[in-house]
């Protein structure tokens, strides 16, 4: 489908169904919703696909309910305008509080993500040649299976709302990771890895890929780390301090801040399939979420990241806001009709305005309220040598191997790559194995330390999954290393 | 009921690339899916989407390509441009050290077994309706959520080995619904599924609710960490069988040493000889597809039978790879694991084992150490302590953290009675897939390792 030849039917169906009595109504055309994926797996390529979508997906708001359509045949653009209204007309048969998106000024606008080099611009031959070399790079006798990917996104889409806002979005993602495998002395497979983080500032486009800092570099790093969890002693079941690199603090930031944090899911709008949150609109401004040194944020002002997008599927532009200030929950990850549901309920006024939180996986997915980039600001206690240094007992973990959390995130445990054990402020050796587990609140309330500014990385998400059909969504998080005391760490026997 | 021009267009661009030589796979996805959304007592969302992939695959000796399009795909054009694509991307692959596997579409196929027009056309209407009478029959003090996802999938698979197109059109639904208590918060779930409009009843999910309501007015009960004995429902048992399967029966795990299996041979014993675990798309509570995604047909295949491990699924990029025969499971499964003959009641089958925990729903199950088998979830929706049989108390939230082996090695009981349990991943496209198993599975010394104070 080309812009073309649908611009001008678009307005006349938002039109149209306006005059048909919708409170609101928006489009988003995708001309190109681009992926490409090249994966080496022990020197062979079994990854070498790309993908081209191309449609029109259209939410009605009437009588206080959504209708959504979407269509990727040319000829549907009419007929889906209609089924989007009749979905709405069909919906506002149940309602309970009447959904209302407020009344905004139209907004003209566009994004285009910083890129120096458009990854899809780069021939194929080039791209192997880089990942070849990556992994050679990976090869070593005792090493049982090498992994080096890359997937790469580009969207070229607009926006219309019957507000009269008209947007238009051009999207590079780049994600990359390196992983390497080798069973150990107890024939249990380990696993070291390394992706592709952004620098939070700068472009992010092939040349983000080829930046041997990012990710390329450190081949040689994790392979030594790996034999070393070849030979490791398994982790002791017992309470310590964990210090969470980045690698690993994204995810549980993420899971344990970043989801409960997301308005739809606080109103009971997941239950029936992601879950729901601990949190409640009476926790706005009044829950500790955590110590003193738990300050958490949407968006952050990241010029390169995955989770930045100009604006959200609502036409809404990013914001840079906190969620939480000084350990206290200050706000959520939101959008336009979620506020006004949420300040209905609680008969206040809460939010004052949308997170700019609305996002679409792909236009014949209606928008929800997802992550933009959910990050811990910068503590002020030094470097990883520094927070190292002052901990009495416990254990550095990076990079998740699993994660299963609580249906209201008031719970989780998580597996890691490696742990190194500290004892009196030095790392002393490498454990295999390790795992922790705790309760949310509890959890961020034993924050004890956060690393400065040296220490803060952007961590890329490209697979958050939420929503009913699923939508698989690209996520930034900007963290620095984190010390958490108390912990369980490690399985009973 | 193909559609004639998608189909025409795809066998004259298969023809033309025959008489190149090239060696193309072609795949034709069309779904028509509609879903309703309830949250907090009202439709949230209410859905239709009508999407047309197409998929080229091309394999050059050693080389690979793929090129997946979603638009409209009736001209010959669109199909030859993406086969030119795929074609292109195998030209400058690099080449792998093994050769890969032919892709071929071993029968002429033409499949609507499961295909019931009424339910592709269901009207939203009778969907609200359906929620409306759950509310009205169950009380209206409780928030209820949830959803109802329906439509058709038609698959259409071609290669130039042959002429043989395998056909299948069917349809599916999926439906949720979850009564959450305002103030105490906790959940209850009810599940339904099927392939025919009418499966999906209000009565029956208002039976459901209404059959544990009453314990969950009870207080809470916190299970401290320590071994249980525990009834884990059908979406627990799916769940952790579909992990089960994946991490242990999996060829591609298997060959790289990577899961609980790895030095296990085939007619081992890896698990209660209780268990036997089967893929059979003749079994109707499964969405039976006669071809799997690569062509190949499908049939009963065992692979755990009586605890015994019997066969492993292999992929056909693995089979290539190990020089192995592919088994017809490529994107494609009917799993069902084989009933017992415990009563139909799970109440009645603890009724004499003391303290038990009846966990019918497990929440983000994942595996901290495939090599061990050691999977974790959390316990969700209708969770109960029972005594002798009785429900007692609803529990608290309760992380389940176990071996596939220990949970599926001291089996007690298993029922007699077999359930559907929609596994349909909604990721990317739509792709009907359900699993057969008992209504329930007692398992002794399970691992509870965490719990919270609230549901």
């Amino acid at each position: 489908m080309r812009i073309e030849d649908t611009e001008k039917l678009i307005s006349q169906g938002i039109a149209r169904v306006m005059d048909e009595g919708a409170g609101y109504c928006d489009a988003r055309f995708y001309s190109e919703d681009g992926s490409e994926t090249i994966a080496l797996i022990d020197g062979n390529l079994e990854e070498n696909t790309a993908s081209y979508e191309s449609g029109l997906g259209v939410r009605v708001l009437h009588g206080g309910s959504w209708g959504f359509a979407a269509t990727s045949r040319a000829e549907d653009v009419k007929e889906t305008f209609n089924r989007a209204l009749t979905n709405a007309k069909t919906a506002s048969m149940l309602v309970n509080i009447p959904l209302d998106m407020g009344r905004m000024p139209g907004i003209k606008g566009k994004y285009s993500s910083p890129v120096g080099i458009d990854p899809f611009e780069v021939p194929l031959k080039e791209k192997l040649a880089f990942l070849e070399e990556l992994d050679s790079n990976l090869q070593a006798d005792f090493i049982q299976r090498r992994i080096a990917y890359i997937y790469l996104q580009r969207m070229k889409n607009w926006f219309w709302n019957s507000e009269g806002s008209f947007i238009e979005r051009n999207l590079t993602n780049c994600f990359a990771e390196a992983r390497i495998m080798a069973l150990d002395l107890d024939s249990q497979m380990q696993i070291r890895s390394k992706s592709l983080h952004t620098p939070g500032s700068g472009t992010r486009g092939w040349e983000m890929v080829t930046n041997p800092g990012l990710w390329s570099a450190k081949t040689e790093t994790i392979k030594e780390e790996l034999a070393q969890l070849l030979k490791a002693p398994e982790i002791e079941y017992g309470k310590r301090s964990v210090i969470l690199l980045p690698g690993q603090g994204f995810l549980q930031v993420h899971e344990t801040i970043g989801h409960p944090l997301e308005l739809d899911r606080i109103l009971g709008y997941e239950l029936s399939y992601a879950g729901g949150s601990f949190v409640t609109l009476d926790s706005i401004g009044e829950l500790r979420y955590g110590s003193n040194k738990l300050n958490a944020s949407a968006y952050g002002s990241i010029e390169n990241s995955p989770g930045s997008f100009g604006y959200d599927d609502e036409g809404t532009p990013e914001r840079d806001y906190l969620l939480i200030d000084r350990g206290i929950l200050v706000n959520c990850l939101t959008s336009r009709a979620m506020i006004s549901e949420a300040n209905q309920t609680a008969g206040k006024t809460i939010f004052d305005q949308s997170g700019g939180a609305s996002r679409s996986t792909a236009f014949y997915k209606a928008p929800i309220d997802r992550m933009t980039n959910v990050n811990i600001l910068p503590g002020e206690d030094g470097s990883l040598t520094d927070i190292i240094a002052q901990t009495e007992e416990g254990i550095l973990l990076d990079n998740p191997r699993s994660w299963s959390i609580g249906s209201n995130r008031e719970h989780f445990h998580f597996g890691c790559e490696i742990a190194w054990e500290i004892s009196s402020g030095k790392l002393t050796r490498v454990l295999k194995n390790p795992t922790y587990q705790g309760h949310t609140l509890e959890f961020y309330a034993n924050l004890s330390a956060v690393g400065d500014e040296s220490t803060w990385v952007v961590k890329q998400v490209p697979n958050c999954g939420k929503g009913e059909p699923n939508q698989i969504m690209e996520i930034g998080h900007g963290v620095p290393v984190m010390r958490f005391d108390d912990v369980i760490t490690g399985e009973r026997s | 009921m193909i559609d004639e021009k998608i189909r025409d267009a795809i066998i004259q661009v298969r023809d033309r690339a025959k008489s190149k030589n090239i060696n193309a796979f072609f795949t034709m996805h069309r779904e028509k899916s509609h879903l309703l959304r309830i949250g907090n007592n009202a439709v949230s969302l209410n859905t239709s989407t009508d999407l047309t992939r197409l998929d080229v695959e091309v394999i050059d000796g050693h080389r690979k390509g793929s090129y997946s399009v979603m638009t409209d795909i009736s001209s010959p054009d669109v199909v030859e441009n993406a086969l030119q694509t795929a074609v292109e991307k195998a030209s400058v692959a690099t080449p792998k050290e093994y050769k890969p596997l032919e892709l071929i579409v071993e029968k002429e196929i033409k499949g609507m077994e499961q295909y019931d027009p009424a339910l592709e056309e269901l009207d939203p209407m009778v969907k609200t309706e359906t929620y409306r009478k759950i509310i009205d029959e169950t009380g209206k003090d409780y928030n209820y959520s949830g959803s109802w996802n329906s439509g058709s999938t038609e698959i259409l698979l071609a290669c130039t080995a042959n002429k043989n197109i395998a056909w299948r059109k069917g349809t599916d639904q999926q439906f949720s619904c979850v009564l959450k208590d305002p103030v105490e918060k906790w959940e209850l779930a009810t599940f339904q599924t099927g392939w025919q409009a009418g499966e999906v009843t209000a009565k029956n999910a208002a039976a459901d609710f209404k059959h544990i309501l009453p314990v969950y007015h009870e207080p809470g009960f916190k299970v401290e960490p320590g071994e249980y004995t525990v009834v884990f429902g059908s979406q627990a048992l799916a769940d952790i069988l579909r992990m089960l399967m994946w991490t242990g029966l999996n060829g591609k795990t298997y060959e790289e040493k990577m899961g609980w299996t790895s030095g296990k041979s085939i007619g081992d014993q890896i698990l209660s000889e209780k268990v036997t675990i089967v893929d059979d798309p003749s079994n109707m509570n499964t969405f039976g597809f006669s071809f799997d995604m690569k062509g190949l047909a499908r049939g009963f295949f065992p692979f755990v039978e009586e605890g015994k491990m019997t066969n492993l699924f292999y992929d056909i990029d693995t089979a290539g790879k190990y020089n192995r025969k592919p088994t017809p499971h490529n994107d494609s499964a009917s799993l069902v694991m084989k009933h017992g003959d415990g009563p139909e009641s799970p109440l009645e089958a603890v009724r004499n084992m003391g303290r038990v925990l009846f966990i019918p729903a497990l929440h983000y199950v994942h595996i901290p150490n495939p090599s061990k088998g050691l999977f974790t979830g959390s316990s969700r929706f209708s969770a109960v302590l029972l005594e002798n049989g009785e429900m007692r108390a609803p529990i608290f939230s309760s992380r389940v953290t176990d071996t596939f082996q220990n949970v599926f090695g001291n089996v007690e009981l298993i029922s007699s009675n077999d359930v559907s349990v929609n596994s349909s991943s909604s990721y990317d496209r739509r792709m009907p897939e359900a699993t057969s198993v008992p209504s329930y599975m007692v398992s002794r010394g399970v691992k509870i390792t965490d719990s919270a104070d609230s549901f």
